[in-house]
């Protein structure tokens, strides 16, 4: 499905999608988020179904109507979360699933099948000139954003409430680090779909504990190991002639079995080495 | 001169109180240990001397100061000590509120981090992440990060909890350095025998009344007594 022309700039696509997802990726796993960031990417689906039903399927229209839904979702969690009654997760289900339910339910009524499995799965079109654009800018953002805010984003972190109260700065970060996973996951929404555009977000991102310590090093893992996914999904993809998004999850499935076997920070294969030393230096005054 | 006053405070969570319009007042440059039964509103008190709660009634008034001034130190138990940061980091934390959110780390702010590691006896320790250090070296830790914060006030909450005594030895002194400071400290602590070594006043909180003046006059048998209806309750502790 996806020609050997295009296979280039669908590799770049990926590779762009990597840089902001896998940084993101990995701090939404220390902190516990990866099902926030699942809910997210759920909800995205009304608005790019309410886009494709109003406008077709222009890939800019589909992309601001998506993005549109992620920031609803996630203002409304954040309002339901900050009444204290419901923790965030479970805030976020109660809203992104109504959300999948509404746009699946908008497309089976009024788009064809194709449409709908795009939708929910992807397609390579996603990795097009205009994806390519909105992955390198979403990746851009990121990066920039992440650089500016680490130490807020890390204080509120290990030691959330650290922030100033009285200025919502805790409040205000949470909100943007939401905002920024919107943003990544609607720039890969057209290639992977609401279901999988997460997948290359949280499985790298879940593999680099394996690989680093810190969380640098462990953002540049994600990385990597993101942008492998695409690479490799994509040349499978095309050889086997399907869509590539679940190709490519179903590869950074594979990286990160590879990962917890042999990754050298508690890796199945090699852990009890290192987990040993580990333990040995921790306990030295 | 005060620091710190309590105007009608009444705290809790989900509206249900644990702190009931507390009136008194935190003196500048002297040292109060609150005591008091578990659920007696201790930590909740010092969240919201810290700015981390706000109150359902009342209110608490710094005199001349600003939430900037106030170091906290909470229970480790509501801290992630799993994120991928590590020990000089985490100290690094400290200097939020001074350098605000962008600013980066100086010469003097990297001669401060190393003074406050070797302090708290973590020297050397720099590179370690945070998840393998054990629960004495984290709490250490916690007291590098107030030493760097360089406040004038102080809040600690139950500095020594699980701590042995070698650790409470060391962080003991760094107490005794801030006092020496004319810091103003508050701290919530389980042992009285270390309230009396630590504290010019202390306040004991609980069912009734709560008592509150010097150490000396406050901690007596007759205050810790548990038909005293000043401070049902602490019968536990006073043993």
């Amino acid at each position: 499905m996806i020609a050997e022309a295009a296979l280039r700039g669908a590799a770049a696509g990926g590779i762009a999608l990597a840089f902001g997802g896998g940084p993101l990726g990995v701090l939404l796993v220390a902190r516990r988020m990866s099902l926030s960031g699942d809910a997210l990417s759920h909800g995205i689906l009304p608005g790019a179904a309410l886009a494709y039903l109003l406008c077709g399927p222009n890939p800019w229209a589909l992309t601001v109507g998506a993005l549109a839904a992620a920031l609803a979702v996630t203002g409304a969690s954040s309002l339901l979360a900050r009444s204290r009654r419901l923790p965030e997760d479970a805030a976020f289900a109660v809203i992104y699933l109504p959300a999948l339910a509404l746009g699946v339910l908008m497309l089976a009524h009024h788009a064809d099948p194709e449409a709908l499995e795009a939708m929910l799965f992807g397609a390579a079109s996603g990795l097009d000139r205009s994806g390519l654009f909105l992955a390198a800018g979403a990746a851009s953002v990121t990066l920039i954003a992440l650089a500016l805010f680490a130490r807020g984003f890390i204080a509120e972190s290990v030691d959330p409430g650290s922030l100033s109260v009285e200025r919502k700065t805790g409040a205000i970060l949470h909100l943007l680090l939401m905002m920024l996973v919107a943003l990544n996951l609607v720039a890969g929404f057209r290639a992977f779909g609401a279901l999988m555009t997460v997948g290359l977000m949280m499985i790298p991102a879940a593999a680099a504990r394996f690989w680093a310590r810190g969380y640098g090093g462990q953002a540049l893992a994600a990385i990597v190991i993101s942008a492998a996914s695409s690479i490799i999904g994509l040349v499978i993809a095309a050889r086997l002639d399907v869509e590539p998004g679940a190709v490519m999850t179903l590869c950074a499935a594979a990286l990160f079995a590879v990962s917890a076997a042999f990754g050298p920070q508690g890796g199945a294969l090699i852990g009890l080495r290192g987990h040993g030393r580990l333990e040995a230096g921790a306990h030295l005054p | 001169m005060t620091a710190i006053v309590l105007d009608r405070l009444t705290l809790g969570y989900d509206g249900e109180p644990a702190v009931v319009a507390a009136n008194g007042a935190f003196a500048m440059g002297r040292s109060t240990a609150i005591v008091g039964p578990n659920g007696s509103g201790k930590s909740t008190l010092l969240k919201a001397l810290a700015g981390r709660l706000k109150p359902l009634g009342g209110a608490v008034r710094l005199q001349g100061l600003t939430q900037r001034d106030i170091a906290y130190l909470p229970q480790e138990a509501g801290m992630d000590r799993d994120f991928p940061i590590t020990l000089a980091d985490h100290v690094a934390l400290g200097f939020e509120r001074r350098l605000g959110l962008f600013r980066g780390l100086g010469a003097a702010e990297r001669a401060r981090l190393a003074q406050a590691l070797e302090w708290v006896g973590l020297k050397g320790l720099e590179q370690r992440p945070i998840r393998s250090l054990s629960g004495g070296q984290f709490q250490r830790a916690l007291f590098a990060r107030v030493v760097v914060q360089d406040a004038p006030v102080i809040l600690l909450d139950e500095p020594f909890a699980g701590l042995d005594d070698e650790a409470t030895v060391d962080l003991v002194q760094i107490i005794d350095r801030w006092r020496a400071e004319r810091r103003s400290l508050v701290i919530v602590l389980h042992d009285l025998g270390l309230a009396r070594a630590l504290s010019d006043e202390t306040l004991i909180m609980g069912r009734g009344a709560p008592a509150w003046g010097p150490t000396a006059d406050v901690l007596t048998p007759d205050h810790l007594r548990p038909t005293q209806t000043t401070s049902p309750g602490l019968t536990g502790d006073a043993a």
